[in-house]
């Protein structure tokens, strides 16, 4: 067996798309399955370079339908496979990971997102929300993490295996063009030195026989009476909001006392968090709330800011997809609600500060 | 706490706008110090102006781009005009002096405006290659983000194979740095 990808812990300095490889090295993904697409080309460039070093494999595929049906076929078959796309990828591996929700297949996709409405633009942008997390012909069972940093991407590739493997729904990890493209610095490490447990991954067909029999496995995707996928599906939503308060993570500060809080996800929470510290520095009483987990969505925890607050600022690089999520969780509350809605472009701390203090 | 230094490098394909912001990245880096680096990426730069965007701060950098820049270093006709956008009266705007036509162009906002012979002194004192090292160096010196000995150290970590080769590239490299710095120094 070859040598672990990485020994002990070290500072580096990389692109995004570099840190999700080395993320799934360290994950010890088997394989992964592809087809290239910007931003998220070079996530199958430095696998392809370093999984054969480590026994790990990788095969491009025709197109992302087949790319994410490989997936899933790797699965099945035992391995711990993932993916990785952006963009009209996203839109293509849509059908696979609706199977994958139906047959609660363990898998994972990483979302370089892009701009859009669009199949040519390659430009940064948050507008993969909605179809992240509620893609498919279905109802979105599945667990989408949007990270903001290096650092989490590489935590949260190596979590979402976990996740996907424990929970058996589909598992997101959503970050974008910027995160993608840009270089800054992270730790990376072996989870296991660090205490944190890998899921293995077992093989759902094709097992041995016990005892001389072999008992034959059904993963289904068909169902032909209406009653029996009510049946099934409730079965799974009972699962999924089971299981959703143990997934759900989000941060905050300074809500307590704030009359405007800043609700922002992914890479715009930098900034927000960057104006809320501005804003809390001039004496002014702003306060920071990010849901890392799109899905499920920590709306409760929202609620009780929205109850204590009397403005929340919905800031992301889309016309509302994150918040059209929030308004859901907060359904009832009175709170007043604004908006700093800007797809295609970033967006700065100074902008979220000079919007909060046109709401004080 | 200081706010980050913002960087815009812009240029032609091939003038090396990009690999002069990684390597002064990687070198702010090497000094324990948060650095943020990000190259345009539209379908544009297939012949269009590359842009490159770097900050170096003490703390995690926000946003990875930014609307207006501590200094704007332009290296072509078209990146003055694509580069004016993040100009404002805090910024230094830093172009080559052997670029025509741009004299309606240059952002008269700026807080300093330097003209600098780098394509010149590539061409007639050291050697075109080194062009972007010298503007590497005219960055250095206008920001002050890394010290010129660890811009050294981060060149040597990027082409010491080549310098192996070639020890002549290093002293080359190392005097184009210095070159750059000075060309600043005179400007100002």
């Amino acid at each position: 067996m070859s040598e672990k990808p990485i020994q002990g812990e070290k500072r580096v300095f990389m692109t995004g798309n570099e840190v999700v490889a080395w993320a799934a090295l360290a994950a010890k993904a088997d394989i992964m399955y592809g087809y290239p697409i910007t931003p998220q080309n070079e996530i199958m460039h430095y696998w392809t370079r370093m999984a054969p070093k480590f026994g790990r494999k990788f095969l491009q595929t025709e197109d992302e339908l087949s790319a994410g049906f490989t997936t899933l076929g790797g699965v099945l078959s035992g391995r711990k496979a993932f993916t990785a796309t952006a963009g009209p990828g996203n839109t293509l591996m849509q059908e696979p990971l609706s199977m994958a929700e139906m047959m609660r297949i363990p898998s994972v996709v990483v979302i370089q997102q892009r701009g859009g409405p669009s199949t040519a633009t390659v430009i940064y942008s948050q507008q993969e929300v909605t179809m992240t997390t509620f893609g498919g012909n279905g109802e979105g069972f599945r667990i989408v993490y949007s990270t903001s940093s290096h650092q989490e991407l590489f935590d949260y590739t190596i979590k979402a295996f976990n996740t996907a493997w424990k929970y058996r729904f589909p598992t997101f990890v959503l970050a974008d063009g910027y995160q993608a493209k840009m270089r800054e610095s992270l730790s990376i490490y072996d989870p296991e030195e660090k205490g944190i447990e890998l899921v293995k991954p077992e093989a759902a067909i094709g097992k041995p026989a016990v005892d001389g029999k072999k008992e034959p496995v059904h993963v289904r995707n068909t169902y032909n009476t209406e009653e029996e996928l009510l049946a099934v599906l409730t079965g799974y939503m009972e699962d999924y909001q089971k299981c959703a308060p143990e997934i759900i993570e989000y941060q905050e500060f300074d809500c307590d006392d704030a009359d405007v809080v800043v609700v922002s996800h992914g890479v715009v929470s930098r900034a927000a968090k960057g104006a809320v510290q501005e804003l809390r520095k001039e004496g002014l009483k702003a306060g920071f709330f990010r849901p890392v987990t799109l899905r499920p969505f920590p709306a409760d925890q929202l609620r009780s800011v929205a109850d204590k607050t009397k403005t929340l600022l919905f800031v992301e690089s889309a016309f509302g997809q994150m918040a059209k999520l929030a308004k859901e969780g907060i359904f009832g509350s009175t709170v007043n609600v604004d908006t700093l809605f800007k797809p295609g472009v970033g967006i700065t701390s100074e902008e979220i500060v000079a919007k909060v203090k046109g709401l004080l | 706490m200081a706010k980050a230094i913002k960087i815009a490098l812009a240029g032609e394909g091939g003038q090396g706008v990009q690999s002069v912001a990684q390597i002064i990245a990687e070198a702010a880096n090497e000094e324990g110090r948060e650095a943020l680096y990000i190259p345009n990426f539209g379908v544009e730069q297939r012949g269009g102006v590359s842009v490159a965007f770097l900050q170096i701060g003490e703390e995690q950098i926000g946003s990875p781009k930014f609307q207006t820049a501590d200094i704007v270093v332009a290296l072509s006709d078209r990146a003055v005009r694509r580069t004016r956008q993040y100009v404002d009266g805090n910024t230094t705007f830093v172009y080559d002096s052997s670029i025509e036509g741009v004299e309606k162009d240059i952002p008269q906002n700026a807080g300093r405006i330097l003209a600098i012979p780098a394509v010149e002194t590539s061409r007639t004192e050291l050697h075109p290659r080194v062009f972007n090292i010298i503007i590497m160096g005219a960055v250095i010196k206008a920001t002050n983000v890394v010290s010129e000995d660890q811009a050294r150290a981060a060149i040597e970590k990027k082409l010491g194979y080549k310098f192996e080769q070639n020890p002549k590239l290093r002293e080359l490299n190392f005097k184009a740095i210095t070159r750059g710095m000075e060309l600043v120094e005179k400007a100002q």
